[in-house]
């Protein structure tokens, strides 16, 4: 059986790749794919803790965050829309007009 | 866990606010008035949905006597004490003062639609909920709650596209801290095998505590303080509240200016009090108490620096918010050693600041007409020769901000200061907080002055609504009386028990 910390690890290093895709990357759509990854590695984690104390309940946490994420997803999804009907781009370093 | 009827009705003001919400949401679907209409074809909305939060105060009030010993409830989720139900009549006026402010706002920029209602309703459920966690888990649903809610409404003014960008900034900042708390609430629930506030406490005092200093904890721990510091917008992770103040429509600012802040303050005094009450946990480099001294110390500081060098009025206030959140923290570091003592001034804070931030970004929301915000500090010159109440009711709220007496936030700043100061080690920051508010009444007097003291160059043409001013006069009235009588609020404040302590 793979020990808990590998799956930590995993999870650690996508939360950490979700973190530099936030901070990084200018468009809006992958910013918000990014913060899904920190979201499912915060989901790996409950999982791998989960199984490794053989408790149920991290499931049950688990499948929390997911709804959470699909209502996140579904607000986020309508605001760069409405963004891009205002102004016809995603990227987020050309959303200054209140920058004083 | 088993649903009987008492654990319904002990969380009736959730109950009521959510269901008062649906409903608002289902009369919207299933009227028949046209989309656009300008002569408040949406006016029955908005008392529906002041009626449910009268029901649901007096259902919170009705609770304050048998909430004097505090109940777990919902399997230990949920808690009813005093201190939540405090906070609840404190997030159903702010939410109130928003829908009074909203009618005659939403009808002149030509955008009333009754969902808006709904989801101030929603996002209030949201607040209660999260106010009452006494789990990890239902904090997280009820910040969710409350945030989706918010940037909705953040991003309601479609036509508009600083509304846009306003909750798109909000919406990935406030998504990103969701992550992180999300995460962290993983890690502590992965190295302490419970998600529940009272439970952790109990391993705290416990000798089981050991777990507390694992690595895997502090960090999760750590992520779980930098999410919620995002969403009361400590500095530094403020950066979306400026844009996202001053682009959200003028009584979604209000709303979240006060009662999501409030929400966010509730939400962390529970958790430093109940969750993280061991000593090695409160002090020293990495406790919850150097933490907060230091956002306190950073957040007054470039939230007053910044309001300093603002020409436009909601913007300033957006940063003058944020400096009161630095004010607010100082209560939050006083409450490590001052304990049950520090919670009365916080709440006292938390309400005194709701009503007048409210009513501040009230007058802010009246002023502007059609295509016309007249945001700007020059927009303002002249008010109180034309509307000599308008500009009455903005000084008074604009010296409790900057903490004259006799108003409310004269007193809010008093009493955490007299909490801090009677703590030893923390002159400094209270010396750093008295010499930000001075700096604060620098540019709060500069629209004083420009509203007495210089020629209006045009004519303004302010919203006329009944709601409106109705909500302005709550507001000013309420920040006075709770200025020239604050000892009855003071004593209901400091009498609010907690569960787990």
């Amino acid at each position: 059986m793979i020990p808990v910390d590998h799956y930590l690890l995993v999870a650690g290093l996508l939360f950490a790749i979700g973190v530099v895709g936030v901070l990084l990357r200018r468009n809006a759509l992958i910013v918000l794919m990014s913060i899904e990854l920190m979201l499912n590695a915060a989901n790996l984690t409950l999982l791998a803790f989960g199984r490794a104390r053989g408790d149920s309940n991290f499931q049950a946490l688990a499948f929390l965050v997911v709804a959470v994420a699909a209502a996140e997803a579904a607000v986020g999804l309508a605001i760069v829309v409405g963004i891009f009907r205002n102004r016809h781009t995603t990227n987020l370093d050309e959303l200054t007009l209140m920058k004083h | 866990m088993s649903f009987d009827s008492a654990q319904l009705a002990l969380s009736l003001p959730l109950l009521v606010v959510a269901a008062g919400g649906l409903l608002v949401l289902l009369l919207e679907a299933f009227s028949g008035t046209p989309a656009r209409d300008e002569h408040g074809g949406r006016s029955y909305l908005a008392v529906a949905a002041l009626i449910t939060l009268a029901i649901a105060t007096y259902a919170a009030v009705g609770q304050w006597a048998e909430a004097e010993t505090p109940k777990a409830i919902y399997g230990g989720m949920f808690a009813v004490d005093r201190f939540a139900l405090f906070v609840d009549v404190v997030l159903f006026a702010g939410a109130a003062l928003a829908v009074l402010l909203a009618g005659g706002f939403l009808r002149t920029h030509r955008f009333e639609f009754g969902e808006f209602y709904a989801l101030v309703l929603l996002g209030t459920a949201g607040a209660v909920m999260l106010v009452h966690a006494n789990d990890l888990v239902a904090l997280f649903i009820g910040l969710e709650t409350m945030s989706l809610a918010v940037y909705v409404l953040t991003g309601s003014w479609r036509r508009s596209a600083r509304s846009s960008e306003a909750a798109m900034k909000y919406f990935l900042v406030g998504a990103f801290a969701s992550a992180l708390l999300v995460y962290g609430i993983a890690l502590v629930y992965g190295t302490t095998g419970t998600t529940n506030l009272s439970s952790l406490g109990g391993l705290a005092k416990g000798t089981g505590g050991a777990v507390m200093q694992e690595p895997l904890f502090l960090i999760g721990s750590f992520l779980i303080i930098a999410g919620l510091a995002f969403k009361i917008a400590a500095v530094p992770f403020h950066m979306w509240a400026p844009d996202a103040y001053e682009g959200a429509p003028t009584p979604v600012t209000a709303f979240m200016a006060a009662a999501v802040k409030a929400a966010g303050f509730a939400t962390i005094v529970r958790l430093f009090t109940v969750a993280y009450g061991r000593p090695s946990l409160t002090f020293g480099a990495g406790g919850w108490a150097s933490i907060c001294a230091v956002l306190a110390i950073l957040t007054m500081s470039l939230g007053n620096l910044a309001a300093l060098r603002q020409d436009n009025v909601k913007r300033m206030l957006a940063w003058s918010s944020i400096a009161h959140a630095g004010y607010i923290l100082v209560g939050v570091v006083a409450m490590a050693r001052a304990g049950d003592d520090a919670r009365g001034p916080i709440l006292y804070y938390l309400l005194a600041y709701t009503l007048t931030t409210a009513g501040s970004f009230g007058v802010v929301a009246w002023i502007g007409s059609r295509g016309d915000e007249r945001q700007n500090v020059d927009d303002w010159a002249g008010l109180a020769a034309r509307h000599p109440a308008a500009a009455l009711a903005m000084t008074v709220l604009l010296l409790s901000l900057g903490g004259f007496p006799p108003t409310a936030g004269f007193f809010a700043k008093f009493y955490i200061f007299r909490v801090a100061l009677s703590q030893p080690g923390l002159i400094s920051l209270v010396l750093i907080a008295i010499a930000n508010s001075l700096v604060s009444v620098f540019y709060y007097l500069r629209v004083v002055t420009a509203m007495y003291f210089r020629e209006a160059h045009r004519p303004f043409a302010p919203v006329r609504a009944s709601g409106m001013t109705a909500g302005l006069i709550i507001a000013t009235v309420g920040t006075l009386a709770l200025g020239l009588a604050p000892g009855w609020v003071i004593e209901l404040a400091s009498k609010a028990t907690l569960l787990g302590k």
